[in-house]
Parts: structure tokens; C-alpha cells; sequence
């Protein structure tokens, strides 16, 4: 007993921050952030590297490049949209599943695919079974990595982002081999089999590992009524969360970043061709970006896990930055110095990787770890219709004014737009993290969730 | 009587063609006449030469007497007379030799050449003395976009083959797909085998459809432009396999995938086993009891806490 009230005594002591402090942080852990780099680059690296088979299917379904590019996109829609669904199936069940049955999905839809006869068929199983194998990855992958480490949150996910990176520059020569060795359909078939690889990388994820207690879903009725039913639902999809003005605010941050943050890598060769370099010269400023890219993902993890400065000013000056940067490259190219494109280019990479390891870490500093699954999931699915709205965006502005300009310029405004966004957030100019939103009862009717800090609390209070 | 009616036939297709000659003027492209009745058109292509040797490439369309003027400056040592000759592809043209007189400090060479049909086309060569040269080669507009790597395609499957010309070239009149069978190239007759290829010409671009594709179908295909003066080749390779050639590495990868996740969980139970048997009697692994126990340990996160045993 007296151990017990020690403790408690000690543990109000670091209020603030006594989840950080004695947080898990390493370990399994790395071995987790082994299987988030080998699923992230099977997911996203696969995704970016598709373009490959973009002149195999002009040319086998004759079809328009339009038609064609919306593969990718129901692809990446589809991860994103049923992102939620994967974090509320996490909360509901285990993690280890889910991610498995991702993965099961993902390499089923590039299998079926590859007996595709017509351009439905491949919307279908690249596109929506596909999609929705990754999305049962990608987010539940990403907050089991997160609730494992405390202070080396953003170096973990640094490592294991840095995966998209490195992964593109090797997919890209491998899935151009298997073009020419087995053709569109074989070569799909073979990735389909390298994408259940992502099912080892679930199962490396331990049962006990869950970010969410299911003791409030023993603790309430186990009538099956409909209120029940939605009530448990809802909870499971953390939709409480779209009514708390940081989440909210967050995430409007969070979609203006991703309007403008992929523009220049869609745009980038096209505009220093138009600018007058050579075709080696702008595909070497692409893959320079993309090296800066990795390389701030990792430098930008391992700086912020110091803890020298809060990761949401971090953030702002990583995302700011980036936005300058995505204004000031039309502004070198047509100064017709290629040093200084070459040099805009990789500050602009290296920034925007920067800011990819911090985004995802500040949602449990907003949202608690609790429901960081969950907040993860809702912020993936409205992130996606900027990614729908943006591209298209920089292209229409392209056609009308001819030149890629006011495409970027209006990209880096949206970017600069989401930084100011960010500054609304509660406590953003306190030198310090804001106490844990954990502490707060959030739900009146959620009595078994903290059961243990109730007891501590009234503990301490005696 | 079927042949009366023939040779009237014949009569009043011979007036109307003269007539249709007196009477139109010949503006615009005209079809390849039968016999050459009409002149050829003259071109001239004349090139300076001013160091070792120089190469010019001339696309012809058309039929044409082409008249290649060579010009050189000369070496330092300027003799006043020097031989030139002709060359066509490597070999002397006969009867070319020529004394070239030494005019306003220059060497010119001109010669008319009737360029008629694709046995006239390819490399002629002025040559001064016997070192400086100028090299004219003559050829129809070349096939911009053909694909140099095979393609690959599946039995039982169809595979699309295409040869694009580039629209800043003129125009091919029309599209011709050749197969090599081993010693000459056979034209592919889509109407002769109308389920198996199919032709589609598109002005600058051709696609030749093979369907049903069998082993036998494997080999070189040739897609030809066809101008007035010749045709241009294309030349594509057409690999085809079985489905098990992939199938292979597929299942060499699922095979694995299998080991590994069964490798990872037999370990993880046998982690289990041991912490199984180490632990406390009464302590529960899972933190959603709420024990007094547990409460010392429990976190927002969970971990591995076999290796955490806070003793109460």
C-alpha cells in the first residue's frame, strides 16, 4: 500500500508529462519500425512507382492517358478514404489482424489484376481492393510505431518514412525489369506476391501491443440496440474527435499542406524543361529533391526526439519553410541559373521531408494516445480530398496562364496558409507542451476507461 | 460479247484519261502514274566543305532528279587541278571521274542523280582527290517511334504493336506490317485472316493487333511507311511466353512470406511458453483488468511488459 501511494505521489509530481517520461521507448520497438519501413515503402513506394506500367496500359487497354492515371488515383483514394475504417477495425479488434488482413488485400488486388481484360477490372482490384488493403495498413502500421515510443517517436517515424524515398529509387529500375521480363501482367502478378509481404510485417506487431484499452467496450451494455451499436461504432471511428476545435484546426492544417506540398514533385521536371534544361538535368533536380527528401526525414526525426524546441513549432518552421521554397523555384528557374534550381530544390526537399516525420507525431500531443488511432484515421481520410482538389489544381493553372508559375506560387500560398492555420492551435505560443489531453474526461458515460488514474485521483485527494 | 464489251470499256477509259490530261492542270499530289509520262521534278542540295569530310541527310518523298553540288575550299597546298568521282554506298560510281579545275579558289563537283525508286536511295559520295569527301544520304523519312526492346505477350493473349511517324515528317500515304518467316518478309494481310491481326492506320501511326497468340507467333515483325519513292522499315521483336514463366518467382515470394510469418509466430509462442512459465501466479499480462495489480503498470500505451514486473 505504501509502495502505492508512493508512486501516485510521484506521478502527480510530473503531471505534464509523466506519460512521456515513462513511456515505452525502444526495444520491440525497432523492430517495429523495421516492419513500418518494409510495409510504408510496400504501400506508398509501390504507389509512387506505378507509373511504370502507365505506357503499358495506353497501349494494351488504348485508352486515354486520362483514363489511365485514374488507377493511381482510386488507388490512393481509396487508402486514404478507408483509412478510418482501418483504425476503428484496430480499436475493435487487434492490430496484428488487421494489418495481415491489409496486406492479404493488397497483394490479392495486384493479383487479380494481372488477369485484368479490361480498364474496370484494374479500377476495381488495383484500385479499390488494393486501396483498401493499404489503407488497413498504413494507419494502424503508423500508431502501433507511435504508442511504442515516447521521446524517439519522431526518429522512429523518420526511419521508417524514409522508406518512401529510398524505395522509389529502387522500384522504379526493378519494376521497369519485370515490365520488359514478364510483361504488364506478370509484373503485376510478382508485385502482388511482394506485397503480401506486408503480412510478416503485421505479425511482427504483439497482441498486448494495443493502443486502446477495449475495457470501456466490456464496461457498457452488451445490448445489441441500435444507439449501442452506433454509440460503440462511433467510438470505435474516434468521431467525437470532428467536434474538438485542435483536432479540427489540425486538420485543416494537415489538408492545406497536402493542396500545395505535392505540386512541385508532379511539376517539377515539366517546368525546368519548359525553363530550357535538358531532360538529364531535370530529372537529376527530381532525384536530388528526392535524396534532400529522405535525408530530412531522418535528420528532421532525430533532431526533434532531442526535445529542444515543441514539435508543433518544429512543424510550423518545417512547413513554412517548405512553403517559401515551393514559391521561390519558379523564381530560380527563370533565372535561368541552374545552381540555384538545383539549390531551391533541395532545400525544398529536405524540408518537405522534414515535415512528414513531425506530422503524424504531433496527433497524439493533440488527440492523447488513446485515441491517436483513431485520430489518425479521420486525418487521413480529409487530408485525401486535398490531394484530389490539389493537382488538378496546379494543372487547370498551368493551362490557363501557360507557364507553371502561378501553379507553384499558388501551391506554396496554401502551404504558407496551413502554417498560419496551425498558430490558432490552443497553447501554440507557450514554450512548453500543454498538459496531456488524456487527463480530461472526455466522456461522461466512459467510466471504465481510466480506471486506474479515477482511483489514483481520488487517491491523492484523500 | 463479254470481251467487245471489255474493249469499249478500255476505249472509253483511254479517252477519258487524255482527256483528263489536256484538260486539269496537275496541281496537288498526284498517284504515282503508271508510266512516267509526267517529268521528274528537280532539286539541287549543294554543300560547302570546309574541314575533313561532311555528312548531310536529305529525306526524299517523292521520285526526283536530285542534283548534288559539292564545294570544296581546298587544302593549303591549292594544285590547280585535281580528280573527284562519285560514290554510291561504298563503291565507285562508273564513268564518275572528273578533272576539277581550280575556280575562285574553289573545287566544285555537281552531278545529277535520278532518284526514282528505294534501289536509288542511300549513300553517295563526292570524293576530292582521295581523302576529302561529302557523304549525301538519301532516304525516306525514317520511323521516329518504334519500340527497341521486345514486346512481351502471353499465349492465348492479344498484343498491340505500334510504329509512329513524327508529325513534323511527312506524311507515309500509307501503312504496310511485314512478319520475317525466316528468309524475306511476308506482308501481313489483315482481310486474309480477319480474327487473328488487325490493322489500324491512323495517318501518322500504325497498330497492327495479333490476337490468339501462340509460340509460333514469336519472331520479328516489320512495320513499313510507305512513300512514292520507297518504304521505311520499322522493326520490332515479339516475344511470347506461358504463364507459369512468372508464376515461378510468385511462388518463390509467397513461399517465403509463408515461412517468415510462421517463423515469426512460432517464435513469439515460444516467448510466450517461457514468460508463460516465469510469471507470478496471479498476474495478468493484459492490462484491461482492473486489478490492484495491474494499476502499477499501466499506461496509456501498452508494451511488452514481460520484462516490467513491478512486485506490489
Amino acid at each position: 500500500m505504501t509502495n502505492l501511494k508512493a508512486k501516485s505521489e510521484s506521478r502527480d509530481d510530473d503531471d505534464d508529462d509523466d506519460d512521456e517520461a515513462e513511456g515505452p521507448d525502444g526495444g520491440w520497438g525497432w523492430v517495429l519500425v523495421v516492419a513500418l519501413f518494409i510495409s510504408t515503402s510496400l504501400v506508398f513506394g509501390l504507389m509512387r512507382s506505378l507509373g511504370i506500367f502507365f505506357v503499358e496500359f495506353v497501349q494494351y487497354f488504348q485508352e486515354s492517358a486520362q483514363a489511365i492515371s485514374w488507377i493511381s488515383s482510386t488507388g490512393l483514394a481509396a487508402q486514404q478514404f478507408f483509412s478510418p475504417l482501418g483504425a476503428a477495425l484496430c480499436n475493435a479488434f487487434n492490430a496484428r489482424v488487421v494489418v495481415m488482413m491489409g496486406g492479404f488485400l493488397a497483394g490479392l488486388g495486384l493479383i487479380l489484376a494481372s488477369q485484368a481484360t479490361c480498364l474496370v477490372h484494374l479500377y476495381l482490384t488495383m484500385g479499390v481492393i488494393s486501396g483498401l488493403g493499404w489503407g488497413l495498413v498504413f494507419t494502424p502500421m503508423v500508431a502501433t510505431v507511435m504508442a511504442n515510443f515516447t521521446r524517439r517517436r519522431t526518429l522512429a517515424l523518420g526511419l521508417g518514412f524514409s522508406s518512401i524515398g529510398l524505395s522509389s529509387f529502387a522500384f522504379n529500375p526493378l519494376f521497369q525489369l519485370l515490365v520488359e521480363m514478364y510483361a504488364w501482367r506478370g509484373a503485376l502478378l510478382i508485385l502482388g506476391g511482394l506485397s503480401l509481404n506486408i503480412v510478416p510485417c503485421g505479425a511482427l506487431i504483439r497482441p498486448q501491443q494495443r493502443v486502446k484499452p477495449p475495457a470501456q467496450v466490456d464496461s457498457e451494455s452488451k445490448s445489441s440496440s441500435c444507439g449501442d451499436v452506433l454509440r460503440r461504432v462511433s467510438s470505435y471511428l474516434e468521431l467525437s474527435l470532428l467536434f474538438e476545435r485542435p483536432y479540427i484546426t489540425y486538420t485543416l492544417a494537415v489538408t492545406l499542406f497536402n493542396v500545395g506540398y505535392f505540386v512541385p514533385y508532379f511539376h517539377l521536371v515539366a517546368h525546368s524543361r519548359q525553363a530550357g534544361f535538358s531532360e538529364y538535368q531535370a530529372a537529376f533536380v527530381m532525384s536530388a529533391a528526392g535524396a534532400a527528401d529522405i535525408l530530412g526525414r531522418v535528420v528532421s526525426g532525430w533532431f526533434s526526439g532531442l526535445g529542444h524546441f515543441r514539435l508543433i513549432h518544429l512543424l510550423s518552421l518545417w512547413t513554412g519553410l517548405a512553403g517559401l521554397f515551393i514559391m521561390l523555384l519558379p523564381v530560380s528557374s527563370l533565372s535561368g541559373s541552374y545552381t540555384a534550381l538545383m539549390a531551391i530544390s533541395l532545400l525544398y526537399g529536405f524540408c518537405s521531408g522534414a515535415l512528414t516525420s513531425l506530422v503524424f507525431a504531433v496527433v497524439p500531443m493533440i488527440v492523447g494516445v488513446e485515441r491517436m488511432m483513431g485520430g489518425l484515421g479521420l486525418l487521413q481520410l480529409i487530408e485525401s480530398g486535398a490531394g484530389l482538389l490539389g493537382t488538378p489544381l496546379s494543372g487547370l493553372l498551368k493551362d490557363i496562364t501557360g507557364s507553371y508559375l502561378a501553379s507553384f506560387m499558388v501551391a506554396g500560398s496554401f502551404v504558407i496558409l496551413g502554417t498560419l492555420t496551425m498558430t490558432t492551435l490552443p497553447h501554440y505560443f507557450s514554450c512548453t507542451d500543454p498538459p496531456h489531453p488524456q487527463r480530461r474526461s472526455l466522456h461522461d458515460k466512459d467510466k471504465g476507461l481510466h480506471p486506474e488514474l479515477e482511483q489514483m485521483n481520488h487517491k491523492t485527494a484523500e | 460479247m463479254a470481251a467487245s464489251w471489255k474493249q469499249l470499256f478500255f476505249q472509253i477509259l483511254l479517252l477519258f484519261i487524255c482527256c483528263g490530261r489536256i484538260n486539269t492542270e496537275t496541281t496537288g499530289s498526284t498517284p504515282a502514274p503508271l508510266v512516267p509520262t509526267t517529268p521528274l521534278s528537280t532539286d539541287v542540295k549543294s554543300v560547302v566543305l570546309t574541314g575533313e569530310s561532311h555528312t548531310e541527310n536529305i529525306e526524299l518523298l517523292n521520285p526526283v532528279n536530285l542534283s548534288l553540288e559539292c564545294t570544296w575550299t581546298g587544302n593549303p597546298i591549292k594544285l590547280p587541278n585535281i580528280t573527284g568521282f562519285w560514290r554510291k554506298d561504298g563503291n565507285e560510281i562508273q564513268n564518275s571521274h572528273l578533272t576539277v579545275q581550280l575556280e575562285n579558289n574553289q573545287y566544285n563537283i555537281k552531278q545529277v542523280f535520278s532518284i526514282v525508286s528505294e534501289k536509288d536511295l542511300g549513300n553517295y559520295s563526292c570524293v576530292f582527290g582521295n581523302e576529302v569527301k561529302v557523304d549525301f544520304i538519301l532516304a525516306a523519312p525514317q520511323i521516329t517511334e518504334v519500340r527497341d526492346k521486345p514486346i512481351v505477350s502471353y499465349v492465348g493473349d492479344f498484343v498491340v504493336i505500334e510504329c509512329k511517324m513524327d508529325k513534323t515528317k511527312p506524311m507515309p500515304s500509307t501503312w504496310n506490317w511485314y512478319r520475317d518467316n525466316g528468309t524475306e518478309k511476308v506482308q501481313i494481310m489483315a482481310a486474309a485472316e480477319p480474327g487473328r491481326y488487325e490493322i489500324k492506320n491512323n495517318e501518322w501511326e500504325t497498330k497492327l493487333r495479333v490476337h490468339n497468340l501462340t509460340e509460333a507467333d514469336r519472331g520479328l515483325y516489320y512495320c513499313g511507311a510507305v512513300y512514292a519513292i520507297g518504304t521505311t522499315m520499322g522493326q520490332v521483336k515479339l516475344k511470347v511466353i506461358t504463364f507459369l514463366e512468372p508464376l515461378k518467382p510468385f511462388v518463390t515470394i509467397v513461399g517465403e512470406v509463408i515461412i517468415l510469418v510462421a517463423a515469426i509466430l512460432l517464435y513469439e509462442r515460444s516467448q510466450s511458453k517461457q514468460t508463460d512459465r516465469a510469471a507470478f501466479p496471479g498476474r495478468v499480462e493484459n492490462a484491461d483488468e482492473n486489478s490492484t495489480q495491474t494499476q502499477s503498470e499501466d499506461k496509456g500505451n501498452e508494451d511488452s511488459s514481460s520484462m516490467r514486473q513491478r512486485k506490489i
